[in-house]
């Protein structure tokens, strides 16, 4: 709930004070100049009056707070300040006529005076009463409106944050257990080659659990990744594929989200390398074109396997581009003849 | 003295077959007759060596280890190896196959290479149980993408789009495709079941068609309609095959 905006900030207060100049103006030129009114007496009306509603302006703050926009009907929010402003004027109108009255000497001179004047006291406490109360109203609408537009950013960057969480990249079960099974055969029939696997496995595990999902990394750091995954993939299927790249050398440091090439090579494994009895080549380009990096991945496939169309985890990556990037069309899947190929753009940051 | 038991190894990675051999030469008693790395070399051995046990990986290019079960006649003791199978694990559980699940221990393979030769030993026929385990697997998996079926000595692969239609031949299913006619030893229930629904519609008791290969839908008489395909085949349309034509379309 919003606390009152005058006593908790010296600062606002402070403007309180200067609009009540205003104010004192006002009344001033209403109700004091122009009349037929000693100047002592005229100067306590003043004090008493002003310093009395500046209090009780204060005070309508909790009628604001309590009265609100969201809860109640504007019927019954209208006609509960015409009857609360119309009991605490008058309360003001008494009490600072019974105070200023006890305190002059001619008490009968100033009862004229205060008399003549009424009808422009009242019409500037009612005045007063409503400017106040807007303002009121006005503060608690803006400090809801901003508290709801900063609850609303935090929960859209929840949603997108657990939307990027659930595409994020995860590891292949069939991956581990098959690369276990390779790694247990190694054990006896070379064991030197067992180890290598085995710590080739723990580093691509290491970068794949440490990275989260909106990690940038350079692409050089990626690249170095996925050669441990081609790697001990290479373990397993042997002479069943070829890797080759072509980078281009600014193309390097350039930052990319982590994980973002990894499963389009998973992929090419899952439906090229394995459904193919012949060598797969997997042929990798990254370029620099306007301000994206345009990386190519390339394979061949027997165009006989009838697997269906891209599959989940490139759709992933699709979804993790469109959500980082907040842009579409940053991923592209060709399939012609024998060749399968992905192309993705990555937005780059110009320094 | 006996004859020395007669296995042959199925997997596609060189180094799960290196393993497998490794533990199955310390056995004086057991052969090794042939290593295939693919389902369909698989066959041919199988049928060529007649071998008393397989060692079957179930994921395998071209041919799974379950597509390459439908297609041996009289199929020896199979010890299946799969290194991670949701849907298999369940087949084999249900139908209490033994299976071995990689990496496996020497201890492991020594019990499941055991149990499999006292089956031998005990002149116990795998044919019901491994079509039990077919069931069960059939249950689990969703769509089907592709047809095996062994026609004399060939195996033809149908991807599921190439399918025009299925006709209802006693125990078997015709099936017409573009690459001709076949039959495949299933009902028509398990084509309806797992074929595309999008796609396929079980037009009568005894037919299913392929959507696309749909040329018109003729009326007749009053409630009575016939289906032309794209070759000019008619095929008849029961009640409620209209019910389920009108639902897809």
């Amino acid at each position: 709930m919003v606390g009152h905006p005058l006593i908790n900030s010296p600062k606002n207060f402070l403007l309180y004070l200067l609009f009540w100049v205003l104010i004192v103006i006002l009344y001033l030129n209403l109700i004091v100049l122009d009349r037929e009114v000693e100047l002592s007496k005229a100067i306590l009306d003043i004090i008493v009056f002003n310093v009395l509603l500046l209090g009780l302006g204060i005070g309508f703050w909790f009628s604001a707070k309590y009265l609100s926009i969201e809860n109640h009907k504007i019927f019954r929010i209208i006609s509960n300040h015409l009857l609360e402003g119309a009991i605490l004027i008058s309360l003001w109108l008494l009490i600072g006529y019974f105070i200023v009255s006890n305190l002059v000497t001619d008490k009968d001179a100033y009862t004229n005076f205060f008399f003549a004047t009424l009808k422009f006291r009242a019409a500037l406490g009612i005045f007063t009463y409503f400017l106040l109360t807007s303002f009121y109203y006005i503060i608690i609408y803006y400090t809801g409106f901003q508290e709801r537009r900063i609850k609303e950013t935090e929960l859209k960057n929840l949603v997108t944050e657990a939307e990027l969480r659930s595409l994020k990249f995860q590891i292949n079960p069939h991956f581990i257990f098959n690369s276990l099974n390779s790694m247990s055969a190694l054990t006896e029939i070379d064991p030197k080659k067992a180890k290598q696997m085995i710590i080739k496995l723990a580093e691509f595990l290491r970068y794949t659990l440490a990275t989260n999902d909106k990690q940038m990394v350079s692409l050089n750091e990626e690249l170095k990744n996925i050669k441990l995954y081609l790697d001990i993939e290479k373990i397993r299927f042997e002479e069943k594929f070829e890797y080759v790249d072509e980078i281009d050398e600014i193309c390097g440091k350039a930052q990319i989200p982590s994980m973002i090439l990894q499963p389009l090579f998973e992929n090419a494994i899952k439906h090229a390398v394995y459904e193919t009895l012949d060598k797969v080549v997997l042929n990798l380009t990254c370029t620099k074109q306007d301000s994206f990096l345009k990386i190519v991945l390339q394979n061949n496939f027997e165009s006989e396997s009838h697997k269906k169309g891209a599959g989940v985890g490139i759709n992933n990556i699709k979804e993790r581009l469109r959500l980082i990037y907040q842009q579409d069309n940053l991923l592209e899947v060709k399939k012609e003849n024998n060749l399968f190929r992905v192309t993705l753009y990555i937005p780059v940051d110009e320094k | 003295m006996k004859d020395k038991v007669k296995i042959i190894i199925v997997d596609d990675e060189s180094l799960a077959r290196q393993i497998s051999k490794n533990y199955l030469s310390r056995y004086d008693n057991v052969e090794i007759a042939a290593e295939c790395s693919n389902g369909f070399d698989a066959i041919k051995k199988i049928n060529e060596l007649k071998p008393d046990i397989i060692l079957l990986d179930i994921q395998m290019p071209k041919l799974t280890g379950f597509e390459m079960l439908e297609l041996i006649e009289n199929p020896p003791i199979i010890i299946f190896t799969t290194a991670y199978d949701h849907f298999a694990i369940k087949a084999f559980e249900v139908s209490a196959v033994d299976y071995l699940l990689k990496p496996f221990s020497e201890e492991r393979f020594e019990h499941a290479l055991n149990k499999a030769i006292k089956l031998l030993d005990d002149k116990f026929s795998p044919d019901n149980l491994i079509k039990n385990v077919i069931a069960e697997h059939d249950k689990k998996i969703e769509t089907l993408e592709r047809i095996v079926i062994k026609d004399g000595g060939k195996i033809n692969i149908i991807p599921a789009n190439e399918i025009r239609w299925l006709e209802a031949q006693d125990d078997y299913v015709m099936i017409h495709s573009a690459q001709g006619k076949f039959l495949k030893q299933k009902t028509m229930k398990y084509f309806e079941d797992h074929l595309e629904e999008t796609q396929f519609v079980r037009i009568h008791r005894s037919h299913i068609i392929n959507l696309s290969y749909l040329q018109h839908l003729e009326q007749q008489e009053t409630d009575s309609y016939k289906i032309i395909l794209k070759n000019g085949h008619e095929l008849p349309v029961s009640k409620s095959g209209l019910a389920r034509l009108k639902a897809t379309l």
